[in-house]
């Protein structure tokens, strides 16, 4: 094992960690507030990816302008974010009072019906445009290259969105109410807030961020059929090893499969599928609440 | 004044307010006590709104509160304690306290108003101010909840079996900032859930007695404020 392999696998696990954490942050976040596990956060994702990628290609690409390419990204999930995000909210709404496992099923539908309609406008011929990547130039470290797309726009973005957003919980009326809604929705109503509208945007905040997630890998990687699964079934692992709602432990529990994945790939490539899994499991085991999720006594 | 009309809630198919009638005068200290599950929390819950009801009309202050939605009825200056203690972990017990009130977008001088008025009836407050709101301990949680409750409770207040497993010191500690309560807004009405009448002492002006989702016969506080005597109604 050499130290520049090592390297490498840590900045490629640390990249992709930060694209997890984004679409896993979305999940928890949604979770908290709306109580529903959205299977359909991955068809953000995808649908955040080829979006971002249209974008870049209706108007960025050839341009040579890293601004507008990074525009592509944003208002490629910006637009996805909100017009899918509330759209499934809708869906949800008419579901609101059903049992969970209907509620789970209902999205698990929409994520079938999204991946059509995904194939429908995009077909199945792989998206790649990478455009922004190669814009940001590399960087040499101990004489490995690295894009810096990879090396600090991904993590460094993660990073911004997770600071920014512990920041809005904590010191905004809004974010506070969403605290509320999280911990308690029927107190949180009676001390009025509006628990609906709250839902609402956290919904749509949530989906944004899972088409973020998208946006930002889109350049990274062949856009094809199926790669919202393969993300969502991902982002699950770190949501339900950090313990559901917590925010902070999926940052965390995002670098730890993130990197434990990348390793894999360098070092143990038989293990890369599995490895997040057996972290999961390794965890639920000892934690079945969850790493982060301070257990509480059940009410009698 | 609140109005109960002929209200009955179901929650899954099971009845659990049946035609519920009674007029509650301004000022005045209600208790209402039943047994575990007899519905006391669920006719709070209804009269907040957080409970659908399947017929009658709730009125406060000559107004029907059937369109006005649960998030709404802070604004008509009723106030709520839960049963379980629900400070917002995240926030401190001021950043609690204050929380209604600037969802109701009450000026900074409001909130100060209420929150002195608040704490000269609950002084016990004034140290745990600081403290997380995941630091109380289950006296402390319910006096907090009853502070939340004043800062936006200007009119009446729903305190939901606030002296439940306090300890007597504590519980002592309670009715006398609801003494102090009732003597500083002799306007503000109160509604006391208790599944223990004895605990209440002689703080209510009117008791009341719910068992299976309805009101029964109401007799004097002085014939029974001990379990026993609610348990021969029952």
């Amino acid at each position: 094992m050499g130290v520049d392999t090592l390297l490498l696998a840590l900045i490629d696990g640390v990249s992709y960690a930060g694209l997890l954490f984004l679409v896993a942050l979305g999940l928890t976040f949604i979770f908290g507030v709306v109580r529903v596990l959205n299977v359909a956060h991955g068809s953000l994702y995808a649908f955040g990816g080829y979006s971002a990628a249209s974008m870049g290609i209706w108007f960025a690409q050839g341009a040579g302008s890293i601004t507008l390419s990074i525009l592509a990204l944003i208002l490629g999930a910006g637009i996805v974010g909100v017009i899918l995000g509330y759209g499934l909210m809708l869906l949800l709404h008419r579901f609101r009072d059903r049992d969970p496992i209907i509620q789970l099923l209902v999205t698990f539908g929409a994520f079938m019906v999204l991946e059509d309609v995904q194939v429908m406008i995009w077909g199945t011929q792989p998206y790649f445009v990478s455009d922004v990547m190669f814009q940001m130039g590399d960087t040499s470290l101990l004489g490995v290259v690295f894009m810096n797309y990879q090396l600090w726009f991904i993590p460094s973005v993660a990073l911004g969105v997770y600071v920014l957003l512990r920041w809005f919980l904590k010191h905004s009326l809004k974010g506070r109410q969403i605290i509320a809604v999280t911990h308690d929705r029927e107190v949180a109503t009676a001390l009025g807030v509006n628990a609906g509208r709250i839902a609402s945007f956290t919904f749509i905040i949530g989906a944004s961020l899972g088409a973020l997630g998208g946006a930002l890998a889109s350049p990274t990687t062949s856009l094809v059929p199926g790669v919202g699964a393969d993300m969502i079934v991902l982002s699950f692992a770190v949501v339900a090893t950090a313990g559901l709602g917590q925010i902070s432990g999926a940052l965390i529990v995002a670098l730890m499969i993130g990197i434990a994945r990348s390793l894999s790939v360098y070092f143990l490539p038989q293990f890369e599928v599995v490895m997040p899994y057996l972290i999961m499991m390794a965890v639920l085991l000892i934690r079945p609440q969850g790493l982060f999720t301070v257990a509480e006594a059940r009410r009698i | 004044m609140l109005k109960l009309e002929n209200v009955s809630a179901r929650i899954d198919n099971v009845e659990v307010l049946r035609n519920i009638s009674v007029e509650l005068p301004g000022g005045s200290i209600v208790a209402v006590v039943g047994r575990n599950g007899a519905g006391k929390t669920t006719l709070l819950k209804a009269i907040m709104g957080l409970l659908n009801l399947e017929e009658g009309d709730i009125s406060f202050e000559g107004q029907s509160l059937s369109k006005v939605k649960a998030y709404e009825r802070v604004l008509l200056g009723i106030g709520y304690a839960p049963q379980e203690r629900v400070m917002f972990p995240s926030m401190t017990v001021e950043e609690n306290l204050r929380f209604p009130c600037q969802i109701a977008r009450y000026s900074k001088e409001q909130i100060a108003e209420r929150l002195k008025l608040t704490l000269e009836i609950v002084p016990q407050l004034e140290e745990l101010l600081p403290r997380s709101g995941a630091a109380l301990s289950g006296g402390q949680g319910k006096m907090a909840a009853l502070g939340r409750a004043l800062m936006v409770g200007s009119h009446m207040v729903l305190l939901d079996e606030p002296f439940q497993g306090l300890a007597p010191a504590l519980a002592a500690q309670y009715s006398d900032a609801l003494q102090r309560l009732h003597k500083k807004m002799p306007d503000l009405s109160i509604v006391i859930t208790e599944s223990n009448a004895g605990l209440l002492k002689d703080i209510p002006d009117k008791v009341m007695y719910i068992e299976r989702g309805a009101l029964l016969p109401e007799p004097a506080v002085s014939e029974s404020t001990n379990e026993s005597a609610v348990g021969a109604q029952l």
